[in-house]
């Protein structure tokens, strides 16, 4: 979802990540100092979002600061000592729009605005269970796996709605009912992409049963007006900003795999799979996902059926072929990764050199790891402790 | 005789009374090794106290306890964790294949006479295969009707809570009966602090209702008792605190259960050298979880129903072939059916225990050597079993010089959640091993002067739990497995110093507690957590009681400390609890009757200073409370 988003706005920020570096009230703030090389000199903050565990209430922001290599923990805290109870309990998704970090914190219900020069509270808007967060000019959308909140009266296995946050008054106006458990979204051209996961419905008799659809919205009339079948168990959507949506799905970790699909949003009917048709995925296997320059990257492990503890991972990126729209260019990288990978983001230098950073859940109780990767030079750059479950990344 | 007995007037909880031996009136059987704590409930000084009350103030033992009337209670010994710590209602264990886990918050102290903690293996004669095979056992002694007698008692508390129970209990010419009936409801609305506000506990109320029958009797020779136990309540679940839009409530989920269980046990001596007793059990357990989500919108749509049946038997026989050595051999047999919505399907299990004990009691000296073996066989199917051997020795050779030592190697079973929860269950593991070692050293002077008695117990121990079955995710946040990669090696240091002074009428008793206990998490070299301390176990902690009598008055007072903990085994500063430290204190007073009623009445402060604190983190605990108890027997 996010990842998507924010190859928009890294587009529509490229002014922004340019102009004169002003000391914002955070400044002070310190932690582990990192080298973080000739990487993203042209921006200022790479935000880290740590999900925390369910019920733990210790979700935190961290954040890297490219002027001067400090990787700071807890700033939504620190610079908000009178928000009662900080950031919340499981933050799920992390967006940069304009000078505003939005966060969909799940477990509290809250959609958070905080100022990205300075991590202030702007608002705090409430949402059911909010996942993930996309944006057009005027408005924000967020799934939200509660149903019972707006129109629906199944109890038993309530759908998900995308919620509609008006991005002047950060108030909700209105919701559309979509699929079970809805995940990630992209807006592109008019309309919304949402991936119906159903991970809780797989969970609940009698059916025992993932979704496998994605939802579109049209959002000048607010209304679903297509539902495509893709694949079990939904989990990230991406625009490419050219006409290519991708999704990833999370297989049922028993006998279909993980995988990469692609839209066309000309004739969303069609889904393509990577790496093999009719849908089946053989060889590119989803872990987690980002899209970095209109080419998603992916990180997966062959071994997915296996109860073991540990996997090696392998890094492969996709991007649809401009001229014949119905194949795809993949590249396989030569490194390897293990441990937990739990979210990413890719940084780039002038030369375009590509740096991989990779939030590592370790235990999913105690702190993980983010780590950063020259994938030229296959070589660790730096790697820091960051909160419980570093997950989700957003650039300023 | 047969075994050598020896009386004990400081030992005055034995396992299961009922079934002790009864051949010679006024003694004895002792065990190898002491109980390692041990309550007697009649002599509890505030009447209201329950279980939790009791437990946590024993040495190097955690209550975890997560607030409130309804909240779970569960306990771990020495950080071997809760799976391990064996709970025995009158010698029967109390079971649950699901979790393994036992709420002692379902347990009334009204009917309990007394507790009694075991680490290392007591061996007494004609134990049932399970007591052997349990790393730590706690033992729960119902009261065995003595008169016939009548006992109301009302209990009234803070949060909206009222507590009737009736006891009734009658002596015939062959059997003994007692019957009780206790109610339990509580509004569980207590206020604690959150942040600069303060806020109400919500969603925390219950209602619960036991019934129990027992059942005494004399038959050929032998003994025999029988219990009818059903237990029913409906709770809600606050959940944690945490951060929450204003409009959401933190919890709308509710919790309810039923319980019915028989169990009963027949002992008889055949002859001077031969015992033998059968003893079994059939149990039940509905529960029913659901979260409500029309009523928070914040709520995941569940609502399920798990019903547990279990069925168990075991037959134990002792051989004495001197006066100082005898054997005991046992068997259980136990059968388990979980049906569950969470589980893919309905998972099974039979699980067969034996063990083998040789007891040598020469006076002074007491060594034993115990082997157990525990299989189990689930449907699914997969087998799993494990030898678990253990030895202890005690050394009295002075009145007032004690010496014990004890070397045991015990196992926990996976449970079902362990083994076959959607999408986190493991079919292949094995079970998780506990290495234990423990010494004591127990001085005492009741000789020494007139109305001055004092104690002093210094038990230092290590403990190494491998093979620990720990949830972790593998490839995906939702792809969570349960392995067998836990190392955590637990060295512990436990002291208990006892002085009593009394002079005419007047009585004094002072407790104080210190345990030390370095639990350090050795799974993973090299990670973040290696090395720290194990979550909520605190290095250091105390207890000291004080309890005064006068006449028929009581006055009690107890603190308790636990000192720094953290939340995980990241020992990092947003993990760290803070030490704290309450009170809690008790007056009563016995008024004996002309009738021979008799009529006891308790006033309790707890937590006299309010202070705010929680045992698990995001369950804040009752700031000061006051609960009164009028007890009446006739």
């Amino acid at each position: 979802m996010k990842k998507a988003l924010l190859f928009l706005c890294t587009a529509a920020l490229a002014f922004a990540c340019t102009k004169d570096l002003e000391p914002s009230r955070d400044i002070l703030l310190d932690g582990d100092k990192v080298d973080v090389g000739a990487y993203s000199r042209s921006c200022r903050k790479l935000f880290v979002l740590n999900e925390g565990g369910y019920g733990s209430n210790n979700s935190s922001l961290d954040f890297l600061r490219f002027t001067d290599g400090n990787y700071v923990r807890g700033a939504f805290r620190k610079m908000n000592p009178d928000v009662a109870g900080g950031l919340g309990d499981v933050g799920n998704d992390i967006v940069v729009n304009g000078n505003e970090l939005w966060i969909a914190v799940n477990n509290s219900g809250i959609v958070e605005v905080v100022s990205a020069e300075d991590e202030r509270e702007l608002a705090a808007t409430q949402v059911p269970t909010p996942r993930n967060i996309a944006f057009d000019d005027k408005y924000a959308y967020v799934t939200s796996w509660s149903g019972a909140f707006a129109s629906s009266t199944d109890y038993s296995n309530p759908k998900g709605h995308v919620y509609r946050i008006d991005l002047a008054t950060k108030k909700v106006e209105g919701s559309v009912e979509v699929g079970y458990q809805p995940e990630g979204i992209a807006y592109y051209d008019g309309k919304l992409y949402v991936a119906n996961s159903g991970g809780i419905s797989s969970q609940l008799p009698p059916a025992y049963a993932y979704d496998n659809t994605v939802s579109i919205i049209d959002v000048s009339s607010f209304k679903l007006v297509q539902t495509v079948e893709v694949a079990v168990n939904l989990k990230s959507v991406y625009s490419d900003g050219n006409g290519a949506i991708y999704v990833t799905s999370m297989g049922n970790f028993f006998d279909v795999h993980t995988g990469l699909y692609c839209l066309l949003a000309s004739d969303p009917s069609k889904p393509m799979a990577v790496g093999g048709q009719p849908l089946k995925p053989e060889a590119v296997h989803v872990s987690c996902s980002c899209i970095s320059d209109g080419t998603v990257y992916c990180i997966g492990t062959a071994d997915e059926y296996d109860w073991k503890a540990s996997h090696t991972y392998y890094l492969w990126s996709c991007k649809l072929n401009e001229n014949s729209k119905d194949s795809f260019r993949v590249d396989l990288y030569p490194q390897t990764f293990t441990g937990v990978p739990y979210g990413m983001y890719l940084l780039s230098d002038n030369s375009n050199n590509k740096c991989l950073v990779l939030g590592d859940a370790g235990d999913y109780f105690n702190p993980g790891t983010v780590s950063a990767y020259d994938l030229a030079n296959e070589t660790k750059l730096w790697s820091v402790t960051a909160g419980v479950c570093p997950g989700h990344f957003a650039i300023w | 005789m047969i075994l050598p007995l020896l009386c004990s007037a400081f030992l005055f909880i034995q396992e299961a009374d009922t079934l002790k031996a009864s051949r010679v009136s006024g003694t004895r059987e002792r065990p190898v090794l002491l109980p390692y704590e041990e309550a007697d409930l009649r002599k509890e000084a505030a009447a209201s106290a329950g279980l939790d009350d009791v437990l946590r103030r024993f040495t190097g033992v955690q209550l975890k306890d997560y607030g409130g009337a309804g909240g779970l209670k569960t306990v771990n010994v020495r950080s071997l964790g809760s799976e391990h710590v064996g709970v025995f209602l009158d010698g029967i264990q109390i079971e649950n294949a699901q979790n393994m886990q036992v709420d002692l918050g379902r347990f009334s102290a009204d009917d309990i006479d007394g507790i009694a903690l075991f680490t290392g293996q007591k061996v007494l004669r004609l134990q049932t295969a399970k007591e052997y095979a349990a790393g730590a056992s706690l033992y729960l002694r119902t009261a065995a009707p003595a008169s016939d007698r009548i006992s109301v008692k009302l209990r009234g508390g803070p949060f909206g809570t009222v507590s009737p129970s009736i006891r009734l209990d009658k002596l015939g010419a062959r059997v003994r009966a007692s019957s009780s009936a206790s109610f339990v409801y509580s509004d569980g609305r207590y206020k604690y602090p959150y942040f600069d506000t303060c806020l109400v506990r919500e969603n925390a109320d219950i209602r619960s209702l036991r019934l129990q029958t027992r059942l005494y009797g004399k038959m050929d020779g032998g003994e025999w008792n029988m219990m009818l136990y059903t237990y029913g309540s409906e709770r809600g679940l606050p959940g944690p605190v945490i951060r929450r839009a204003a409009g959401f409530p933190f919890s709308a989920e509710r919790q309810s259960d039923q319980d019915l269980s028989v169990q009963g046990a027949w002992t008889k001596d055949w002859s001077n050298r031969y015992s033998i007793a059968l003893r079994a059990k059939c149990a039940y357990n509905y529960t029913h979880y659901a979260t409500h989500p029309e009523k928070n919108p914040m709520a995941l749509p569940y609502d399920l129903r798990y019903r547990q049946y279990s069925a168990y038997c075991s037959a134990a026989q002792s051989f004495a072939f001197t006066s100082s050595l005898s054997a005991d051999m046992s068997c259980d047999l136990q059968g388990n059916w979980l049906d569950s919505p969470v589980h893919g399907n309905s998972p099974s299990r039979l699980t067969v225990t034996s063990a083998l004990a040789l007891k040598f009691d020469a006076g002074p000296l007491r060594i034993a050597g115990t082997l157990a073996w525990q299989g189990a066989y689930d449907h699914y199917p997969s087998w799993r079993d494990a030898w678990m051997p253990s030895i202890g020795l005690t050394w009295e050779p002075r009145p007032w010089l004690g010496l014990d030592a004890y070397a045991r190697r015990s196992y926990r079973l996976p449970s079902f959640n362990d083994l076959y929860y959607t999408l986190a269950g493991n079919t292949s593991l094995n079970p998780e091993s506990a290495l234990q070692l423990g010494a004591d050293l127990r001085l005492s002077n009741e000789s020494m002067a007139e109305g001055l008695a004092l104690e002093l117990r210094l038990s230092p121990y290590f403990n190494r739990v491998s093979d620990k079955i720990v949830a972790i995710p593998t490839i995906s946040q939702f792809r969570w497995t349960m392995l067998n990669i836990g190392l955590a090696d637990i060295t512990g240091l436990d002291v208990r110093s006892v002085a009593s002074f009394s002079a005419g009428r007047w009585k004094l008793r002072g407790v104080l507690r210190y345990s030390f206990q370095q639990a350090l998490d050795h799974s993973v070299p090299g990670s973040l957590t290696f090395g720290n301390q194990l979550p909520y176990v605190p290095k250091h902690s105390a207890t000291a009681d004080l309890d005064f009598e006068w006449k028929g008055w009581r006055l009690f007072w107890e603190t308790l400390f636990t000192g720094e903990r953290w939340s995980r085994s990241a020992n990092i500063q947003d993990y760290h609890i803070p030490s704290w430290s309450i009170s809690d204190v008790a007056l009563s007073r016995r008024v004996a009757l002309k009738s021979g009623a008799e009529l006891n009445i308790s006033l309790r402060c707890s937590n006299v200073f309010g202070l705010h604190y929680q045992v698990v983190q995001g369950y804040p605990m009752p700031g000061r409370s006051v609960s009164a108890t009028l007890d009446f027997k006739f």
